[in-house]
């Protein structure tokens, strides 16, 4: 299982480069280089299995679609409660693309033999 | 509208549409800004027993961009949490609410401010408490004086603030503009309606008698401008996080996931009338700074086509809108309306008038602090704002009663054309162009202090 901090960027990291993305602009490279650095540390803690990646949080400060950093979010909202929900959405089964929302954040992985474990799963 | 209901997505999703943003120096304290973004569109006063709240799941932001690159510098969110006194009750409350705090009152909803500017979050305040609806006598008697005005908030720095239920400020004529275009004061020329035989007629104001919900910041002027900067780009937005799943959760829906922006508002009509709808979702999605990409349908507005269309000469009259057919027929673009809604006004083109904010081109509500507020006493102000001959109101910000709609129709229809292009001569059925309506066609007046919106209207009298 690998969680490629270039794709999460490209999702949802580099706000900035897409159409409609916003936020400050020195606070978004910023927050790229610290996407990039900290994406290989979250690979090597979320490899074992599909437990292991639920219990895994990137260290690094998530962007959402307002363009803050989420753990800026106010009352509580970026930090995981105990008990949360961890929602898997199945992007593509054929590649193993997929989203993992939790709080506020959202991590993209992929990883064909679990991807098929939930469809099958889902059947 | 100038953005109630205005996209296929957000029009089924009240609680986060937004429907208005105004900015404007306040009148009673002119050192200060107010910044209001109102929400849930076309409320009936007597909308109960669920009476009209905040989503609690919704981020609701007011933003101000105070250098010009699209981008916001300051923000302020607002989060939303309904308590519930006597959860066993089907009432909204038990007895006369007499107060924010009296426990009559079943459905209580608290907010938080946050701002955000640059790395610096800050929470201004937490556990704020909105007024309730307003539902008549019996339940809110005495409203303004115990439950608005209690509302207002004082935060840190001076600032004030106010969240809850006011009158619907905004008036147009609807059931007219959406029944293909047609003015009533006149209608007569109107195509289809001159075919039936339709008198003019004055206008009717649609939105009278609703309410809305309002987000009210009234802010320090030197706590939202930058060094040399004294004009500010205003939006709001409202967002919702990623994935939403129904089912064991008691009804509530498990939200989870980044937020995601359903809904954004700067200049009003921009989304409404000027983006096609097969974009209009995608531009409540998108953010300011990336407006370029709808600049095309501001620089060739659809609306301008079709006026000559639909109010053409009817013998023995001329042609109304002759001299903007052959404008649009030229296809040379809307530069007026482009620097109006998308840039701002360079300095040199009205004199001692600017709002330019630069190049970048964004929707934002583009005030210049450094202009003073025009009294109501005094001889230049107009409801028309700009083109009215007064530089206090829109589209220098906006003020509460400004005429939006008959300044956006004028512009469009050709009147700030000589702007960019003096010899342009302007149809002389453009001065009269009009809705039919003003600030005169709302029933609740505006306040003449924070957050200036009138008092709502309450279930027991409206309708009547």
């Amino acid at each position: 299982m690998t969680i490629s901090g270039h794709q999460d960027m490209a999702a949802d990291g580099e706000l900035g480069s897409l159409p409609g993305q916003w936020q400050p602009r020195l606070s978004r490279r910023s927050a790229l280089r610290t996407a990039v650095t900290t994406g290989v540390a979250v690979t090597a803690l979320a490899a074992a299995s599909a437990p292991a990646l639920a219990a895994a949080r990137p260290a690094r400060a998530d962007r959402d679609d307002t363009g803050h950093d989420v753990a800026a979010h106010d009352a509580g909202s970026a930090e995981a409660a105990p008990g949360e929900p961890v929602i898997a959405h199945v992007r593509d089964a054929r590649t193993g693309e997929i989203d993992v929302f939790r709080g506020t954040s959202r991590v993209r992985v992929r990883d064909p033999a679990l991807a098929a474990l939930l469809v099958r799963a889902s059947r | 509208m100038s953005s109630h209901r205005e996209a296929p997505e957000i029009s089924k999703d009240p609680v986060a549409d937004s429907t208005d943003v105004y900015a404007f120096i306040s009148p009673d304290q002119p050192s200060t800004v107010t910044l209001i973004a109102n929400y849930i569109p076309l409320q009936g006063p007597a909308g109960g027993p669920n009476f009209y709240e905040f989503g609690d799941d919704v981020l609701y932001e007011i933003h101000v961009d105070n250098n010009g690159d699209g981008y916001a510098d300051i923000t302020y969110q607002f989060r939303f949490t309904t308590k519930l006194e006597t959860p066993s009750s089907f009432l909204y409350n038990t007895g006369p609410i007499s107060s924010l705090s009296d426990s009559t009152w079943n459905s209580k909803q608290f907010y938080s401010v946050t701002r955000i500017k640059g790395f610096d979050t800050r929470v201004l305040g937490t556990g704020l408490a909105c007024p309730p609806c307003n539902i008549g006598p019996l339940s809110t008697p005495h409203y303004e004086a115990k439950l608005g005005k209690p509302a207002v908030q004082s935060l840190p720095g001076g600032i004030q603030v106010f969240a809850g239920q006011r009158a619907e400020e905004f008036y147009v004529d609807l059931g007219s503009i959406f029944d293909l275009a047609d003015l009533r004061p006149l209608q007569s020329a109107n195509v289809f309606a001159h075919a039936l035989g339709l008198p003019n007629q004055p206008g009717v104001n649609a939105t009278n008698h609703l309410n809305v919900h309002s987000i009210a910041l009234q802010v320090p002027i030197s706590q939202l401008v930058s060094n040399g900067r004294p004009t500010i780009g205003v939006w709001t937005s409202a967002s919702r996080q990623t994935v939403s799943v129904r089912g064991d959760t008691g009804g509530h829906p498990v939200a989870s996931g980044p937020w995601k922006q359903v809904s954004r508002l700067g200049n009003p009509l921009f989304n409404e009338v000027l983006v096609p709808l097969g974009k209009k979702d995608y531009w409540n999605t998108q953010q300011p700074v990336h407006d370029k990409q709808f600049a095309s349908y501001v620089a060739h507005p659809e609306l301008a086509a079709l006026l000559p269309v639909i109010y053409p000469a009817i013998p023995p009259g001329k042609a109304p809108f002759a001299h903007l057919a052959a404008l649009v027929k030229a296809g040379k673009p809307r530069t007026d309306l482009e620097a109006i809604l998308l840039t701002g006004i360079p300095a040199g083109i009205i004199p001692g008038f600017t709002n330019y904010t630069g190049p970048v081109q964004a929707d934002l509500v583009r005030l210049n602090t450094s202009i003073p507020p025009t009294p109501k006493s005094s001889p230049k102000y107009s409801t028309l704002g700009l083109i009215g001959g007064d530089a206090g109101g829109f589209p220098n910000g906006r003020r509460v009663e400004d005429d939006v709609v008959t300044i956006e129709l004028r512009a469009i229809a050709g009147a700030t054309y000589p702007l960019v292009s003096p010899g342009y001569q302007v149809d002389a059925v453009v001065s009269v162009l009009s809705d039919g309506l003003t600030g005169k066609s709302v029933t609740s007046k505006p306040l003449a202090t924070f957050p200036y919106l009138g008092v709502p209207y309450d279930g027991y009298h409206h309708p009547s």
